[in-house]
């Protein structure tokens, strides 16, 4: 063994948001924890406030990625063209490449998924070339687990929040305060008898577990928080773990492969890391751990299941029913836009997303499954003009002009995350030409979503046109959408959970089949990836997989 | 320097029509042409002989259609030859792989990112766009967090 090789009870790969949750939980439980993380740790100054290279709107870059020449994935279109892609461009599917992982940045809404959101395919059927499944455990299984999450990390909300799925305990913080934009909403939502709430945000709405309240800015989402309010596991559970003095986080460390020995034990990973913690040079490391966790959210997972080949797993980990890196998916989001008939007289205060309807979250007849619909965040002026304008106006000169200034304070507009009906093909597979940094073979994402994703995705946009209106908008507009591939920030799916090893990839609790001491806490364990936002999910999965390696150790 | 004085010229001409002064700065006032040209000598330089070519070919069809260069045209005309553009309809042969709508539409979007992003951008000096829409990020002026 080299000097730098060495031996920990636990080695996690990824300290993104589920990472860092298993992280804290084994920690505080005993154990000596490695945790490597590919990207930095970044403080508040080291995220820039660019609007146009943030984590909504990446035109020239985004604010968190390093040497982005170094990480390409190839993207494949539906016509079967592939090309290189980088971290701030739309096909490359990003979420953040650093400490904190996506919710370093993140809009921090944080839904429980509906029960029936665990059984897509016995509430529905699986329609023909889909691989639409129902998780092998249920809502109630989770429910402690998001209450833990809502807790620890720190979750705001409406009482009525989830009212579609019983709590036990009350959020731990008061909703976000109502908005102008939203007060109209509320009137639409009453006009047409549909339930509206304020949606469940992670957000500190008063100070808590030591970090200081948002003060409502307007540059939110994509954006690391002023006062470090946005809650993470990067700022919650991370640093439980590191106060433990048992967590060894190593940040520029890239994991290049999981290490099996002939049984299918894992034993270890081989990561590039600097060679000092501020060189450039990067050398080759081997550490070892009696258990090991994968957390590099749902396209990374996947990649390194497959690079990991063994004489007796020549597919990859976890590989044995061809289940890893299928069924790839994230979120329809139909975005429907409007104008009010006059200005709101005071702008709308950050975070901004304030009403939310789980009215067609399923129940859609002849329609699988559904969305909840949500007003978004405080727009910046360069995304309004992108997306928001009236598509008949010119999109220059005094007109242009003119209508910013005029209608800006006009704008209002909805969206949601539907539900996806999962393809296998839509999938992570590795490229046999490009290489990354390190010289590894880069995600190939190819494939599309199912087709009836976009029924449930036209439906659901239709409803959205339906609220603005109500809603008192004068004009609304809105485009139809197109089959692609769907993953980007709320990707998931890729190692699926199944009670049977040839259904998918981990146990009920997240551990790979055929691999008794490899665990996954990310995105990639999701079967379906509900009509909400997922993150909650996620974290939840983090708290049951870790606490039950805890009890077993 | 990614533009000849020539193209430069073009480019500014062009910036005002795209985003005019009236009672609020546009994009010159703004310092919008400065944002492009420090894009085109970093984030988009292999960008940069394209958009050249263009700022070219544009006088080149004003010349066409006026005897004159785009810069020295009235205003009129010059709204008139970046609306024909858009629509592809030109009078001279543009490159196949940049055509005249993929250029001005390329140049519309880099004038509204530069006008409305961010000032440390450089194209949206003291927040002028912004304080006309009626956007503030209210951030603190000592953020708190780590
Ligand atoms: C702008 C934005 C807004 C969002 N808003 C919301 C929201 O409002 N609500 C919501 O629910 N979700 C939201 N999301 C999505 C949410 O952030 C993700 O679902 C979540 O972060 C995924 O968690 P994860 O643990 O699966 O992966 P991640 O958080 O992506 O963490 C993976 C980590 O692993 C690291 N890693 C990967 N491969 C390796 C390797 N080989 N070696 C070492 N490290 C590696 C990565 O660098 C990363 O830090 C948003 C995301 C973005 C980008
Ligand atoms: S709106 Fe609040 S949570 Fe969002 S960045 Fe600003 S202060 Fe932080």
């Amino acid at each position: 063994m080299s000097a730098a090789d060495s031996t920990y009870d636990v080695i996690i790969v990824g300290a993104g948001l589920g990472g860092g949750i298993a992280a804290g939980v084994l920690a505080e439980s005993g154990q000596r924890v490695l945790l490597l993380e590919r990207g930095r740790d970044l403080r508040y100054r080291d995220i820039p406030g660019d609007h146009l290279r943030h984590h909504r709107l990446s035109i020239y870059g985004d604010n968190t990625t390093h040497e982005p020449a170094g990480h390409p994935r190839v993207f494949v279109d539906p016509q079967g063209h592939s090309r290189t892609v980088y971290p701030h461009e739309a096909d490359y599917h990003n979420n953040a490449l650093t400490v904190g992982g996506g919710a370093r940045i993140w809009g921090m809404q944080a839904w429980r998924f509906h029960p029936d959101d665990f059984r897509m395919a016995s509430r529905y059927g699986t329609p023909a070339g889909s691989s639409l499944a129902d998780w092998p455990i249920a809502y109630a299984d989770l429910a402690p687990f998001y209450e833990r999450a809502e807790h620890e990390v720190g979750v705001a909300g409406d009482p009525s929040a989830t009212d579609y799925a019983p709590r036990e305990r009350a959020f731990p913080l008061p909703p976000v305060p109502a908005t102008p934009t939203g007060a109209w909403l509320a009137r639409g939502a009453a006009t047409l008898g549909w339930n509206a709430f304020t949606p469940p945000l992670a957000v500190n709405t008063k100070p808590y577990l030591g970090r200081a309240a948002c003060v409502q800015c307007r540059q939110c989402i994509g954006f690391a928080c002023p006062t470090d309010a946005r809650n993470g596991s990067h700022n919650t559970l991370l640093p439980r773990a590191l106060a433990t003095g048992r967590c060894t986080l190593i940040t520029r460390a890239h994991v290049a492969r999981v290490l099996t020995d002939a049984s299918g034990r894992a034993h270890g990973v081989e990561y590039f890391a600097p060679t000092t913690p501020d060189s450039a040079q990067t050398e080759r490391r081997t550490a070892h751990a009696s258990t090991i966790i994968l957390a590099g959210g749902a396209i990374e997972t996947a990649r390194l299941l497959l690079l990991s080949t063994s004489p007796q797993h020549p597919r990859g980990l976890g590989n044995h029913s061809d289940h890893v890196g299928r069924h790839l998916q994230g979120h329809y989001y139909p975005i429907v836009s409007g104008l009010l008939p006059v200005g709101f007289e005071n702008p709308n205060l950050g975070p901004g997303v304030s009403i939310a309807t789980t009215q067609f979250n399923h129940g859609n007849p002849g329609i699988i499954g559904g969305a909840m619909l949500a007003n978004d965040f405080v727009k910046l002026p360069i995304i309004f003009w992108r997306s928001h304008l009236p598509p008949e106006l010119p999109r220059w000169g005094l007109a242009n002009k003119k209508a910013m200034r005029e209608l800006y304070l006009r704008g209002i507009d909805l969206r949601g995350p539907v539900q996806e009906i999962p393809s296998p093909d839509s999938r992570v597979t590795l490229d046999p030409h490009v290489r990354d940094h390190f010289g590894l073979p880069v995600a190939r994402l190819s494939g599309t979503t199912h087709p009836e994703t976009l029924r449930t995705a036209e439906f659901i946009r239709a409803r959205a046109e339906d609220w603005l209106r109500a809603a008192g908008a004068e004009r609304v507009w809105s485009s139809p959408m197109d089959l692609r591939l769907s993953a980007s920030q709320h990707q998931a799916g890729t190692a699926r959970l199944a009670a049977d090893p040839r259904d998918g990839v981990t146990d009920p609790f997240g551990r790979v089949h055929g691999h008794d001491n490899l665990w996954i806490t990310d995105g990639s364990l999701h079967v379906t990836n509900g009509g909400f936002n997922p993150a909650l999910t996620i974290m939840a999965l983090a708290f049951r997989a870790a606490a039950k390696i805890a009890a077993t150790r | 320097m990614p533009l000849t004085p020539t193209q430069l010229e073009a480019l500014r001409a062009l910036l005002d029509r795209l985003i005019p002064n009236d009672e609020f700065p546009g994009a010159l006032a703004a310092g919008t042409d400065k944002f492009i040209l420090q894009l085109l000598t970093h984030a988009c330089a292999a960008e940069a002989p394209f958009l050249a070519q263009g700022l070219t070919q544009l006088d080149t069809e004003a010349i066409a259609r006026h005897g004159q260069t785009f810069a020295t045209l009235p205003i009129t005309a010059q709204d008139a030859l970046i609306f024909a553009l858009e629509h592809n309809r030109t009078a001279t042969p543009w490159p196949a792989a940049f055509p005249a709508a993929a250029f001005i539409n390329r140049l519309i979007d880099l004038a509204a990112e530069g006008f409305y992003a961010d000032p440390a951008n450089g194209g949206n000096r003291d927040g002028a766009s912004w304080r006309m829409i009626g956007y503030d990020p209210l951030l603190p002026a000592r953020p708190s967090a780590p």
